[in-house]
């Protein structure tokens, strides 16, 4: 069985039109038009054990909430979640004592107390044996580099401190899955990589199961096997990030080194329309084009045959480029 | 329960300690609560201390002023913990706080209760305890173990009572998102557990004892130790009445529980 299952799952939440000025709010008193909004509408997928799983999507697309269904938070509209054989928010006591949870936004440490005295107040809430709790810290403070914030209160660490303290606190008691859901918002490239590379350490040698929401398409490229993308409540992709890199409609460039310089009309004259040649320096090109109207090795041989060519370099699209027109055109682009 | 109690117990551990660090400031709002408490206190002993009003309907200067005492022994157990649910809607519910709480393997209500305690309430349990004594002596009233255990019973209902009805009035927060919740008026209402509940028209009578149960706070289990009848079975149904209150209030905080929406991310 998997891990996680999740099965036709739906949250609607009832909101009001505010009306506008002051009139309008004192309207508003008395009379509300309700609406009902699906912010997730039916979405479906299993987790296996060990999985490190990427939760993509525009802001609004739903991910924060089908995050707080999966971690007891918020109680289903409809559908059904099974986390290790627990129902989430039916069993929440039970459940949330085998499952870690970082929200990027806000701290789940107590904010006047020193990191230490948090962690040692979680490992007796989650019943953690001293022993247990021992070599824990150990583990977490070397990885995560905590030694010299251990004594320090929640409140006067800078927000990458923080995360990472907050790292440490949902792993303090060992748990079977991780649920992050933006953690490296707002920090600095050393932050995010410090991070990052705490997360691909635990999902490998500890077996950790992962599922994280980000809009940081660099942390999804380095950590995800599998990418789910989430757009106005509906689930538009499921599945590996290679897949979705072959996307029909996405160009690939190629770069062409010459041995003097670049020949440009000559090239546009052979290729015409098929690809897009930009001039990148004196003897380098970049030219862009679609491998479905004209394949790679095609366009290989070509150049080769009639130039003489230094050196080339062929790049799949920009992850940045895929996810961004999976966005603008939704499920249409898939 | 071992369990519950080990934790809330750290929990009141870790409070103390980042009150204690705060020592002048702990020490100031001790003396400001008990000039509070003795205030609302002289009140009541000029009002009486006239030539003309000895006795309020029927209840002599020093009833009053016992039941006055006993009322603020209960509210002073109420407010060290009620601090929590004092802008529970701002704090828990728009800024997304109950999110922390629910991922907690606790009890979520014991967990608002006991995140933080007013310590400062110490004082108006002390001029409330002393009121109390003083008044029994001019009452000549003498106080056995009995009697002891009994105002120990009563006076953590009376609390409990207290708390539930604004565990109640707080759990309206999970439906609708507003900064300052219905809470505030029912505060003032609390005063009316301090008097004689006979002083009142019929309705707020009744109100007091079976829909807002205020009058179980202090009035009826203080009859306990008035040479009165009429009120004996009432005074001790403060337990039951304690007991059903909590099981109401348990019942409305799951229900809004399961109705929050959390703020979005």
């Amino acid at each position: 069985m998997a891990l996680v299952e999740v099965q036709n799952l739906r949250k609607s939440f009832r909101t009001f039109k505010r009306s506008e000025g002051i009139l309008g709010s004192f309207k508003d008193l008395f009379s509300r038009q309700y609406s009902t909004l699906n912010a997730v509408d039916g979405i479906s997928f299993k987790v296996e054990e060990g999985e490190l799983l990427g939760y993509l999507g525009p802001n609004g697309a739903g991910k924060s909430t089908s995050i707080k269904m999966l971690t007891g938070i918020l109680k289903p509209t409809d559908g059904e979640i099974t986390v290790m054989g627990y129902h989430p928010f039916r069993d929440r006591r039970a459940y949330t004592a085998h499952i870690g949870v970082v929200f990027g936004q806000r701290t789940q440490l107590w904010w006047d107390i020193a990191v230490l005295e948090s962690l040692k107040l979680l490992a007796k809430i989650y019943r953690v044996s001293d022993s247990e709790f021992k070599s824990r810290l150990e583990l977490l403070t070397e990885t995560l580099g905590l030694k010299d914030l251990l004594h320090t209160p929640v409140r006067k660490l800078s927000l990458g401190q923080r995360i990472r303290c907050d790292l440490a606190g949902s792993l303090i008691y060992g748990p079977k899955i991780l649920f992050l859901d933006e953690p490296t918002i707002g920090l600095d490239a050393v932050g995010k990589d410090a991070v990052r590379a705490f997360l691909r350490k635990i999902n490998r040698d500890l077996k950790a199961t992962i599922i994280m929401t980000t809009h940081d398409l660099k942390e999804i490229e380095e950590l995800c096997q599998r990418i789910l993308i989430i757009d106005k409540g509906r689930i538009i992709y499921d599945g590996s990030l290679e897949r979705v890199r072959t996307l029909p409609g996405l160009k690939r460039r190629i770069y062409l080194d010459f041995a003097g310089s670049a020949p440009e009309s000559k090239l546009n004259e052979i290729f015409g329309t098929r690809v897009a040649f930009e001039r990148e320096s004196e003897r380098r090109l970049a030219g862009s084009y679609d491998p479905r109207e004209l394949s790679t090795p095609e366009l290989v041989k070509e150049v080769f045959a009639n130039f003489d060519v230094a050196d080339f370099t062929v790049s799949e699209p920009e992850l940045e480029e895929v996810i961004m027109k999976i966005y603008r055109e939704g499920a249409g682009a898939l | 329960m071992i369990y519950n109690l080990q934790i809330f117990g750290a929990y009141f551990a870790q409070f103390l300690k980042t009150r204690m660090s705060y020592r002048t400031d702990f020490f100031v709002s001790l003396v400001a609560n008990i000039l509070v408490g003795a205030t609302g206190l002289l009140f009541v002993v000029f009002l009486m201390d006239g030539k003309n009003i000895t006795e309020l309907n029927g209840w002599s200067r020093a009833e009053v002023l016992f039941i006055y005492g006993y009322a603020m022994i209960s509210m002073a157990i109420f407010s060290s913990v009620a601090i929590n649910l004092y802008g529970f809607g701002n704090r828990y519910i728009i800024q997304g706080q109950f999110d922390r709480v629910l991922l907690r393997p606790l009890n979520s209500l014991a967990q608002v209760l006991f995140e933080s305690f007013n310590l400062d309430s110490i004082g108006s349990l002390l001029v409330g305890l002393a009121t109390m004594l003083y008044a029994a002596r001019i009452l000549g009233i003498s106080i056995g173990m009995l009697d002891v255990g009994w105002l120990f019973v009563s006076s953590i209902s009376g609390a409990v009572i207290l708390i539930s009805v604004f565990v109640v009035l707080s759990s309206v927060s999970f439906h609708f998102e507003d900064r300052i919740g219905i809470a505030p008026p029912f505060y003032n209402l609390i005063s009316f557990g301090r008097y004689p509940i006979t002083i009142f028209n019929r309705v707020i009578q009744f109100i007091l004892s079976w829909v807002i149960p205020f009058a179980f706070v202090a009035f009826y289990p203080a009859t306990h130790f008035f040479n009165r009848t009429g009120f004996e079975l009432l005074c001790y149904l403060t337990p039951l009445v304690a007991l059903v209150s909590v099981v109401v209030a348990w019942v409305f905080w799951q229900f809004g529980v399961s109705k929050y929406e959390s703020t979005g991310n």
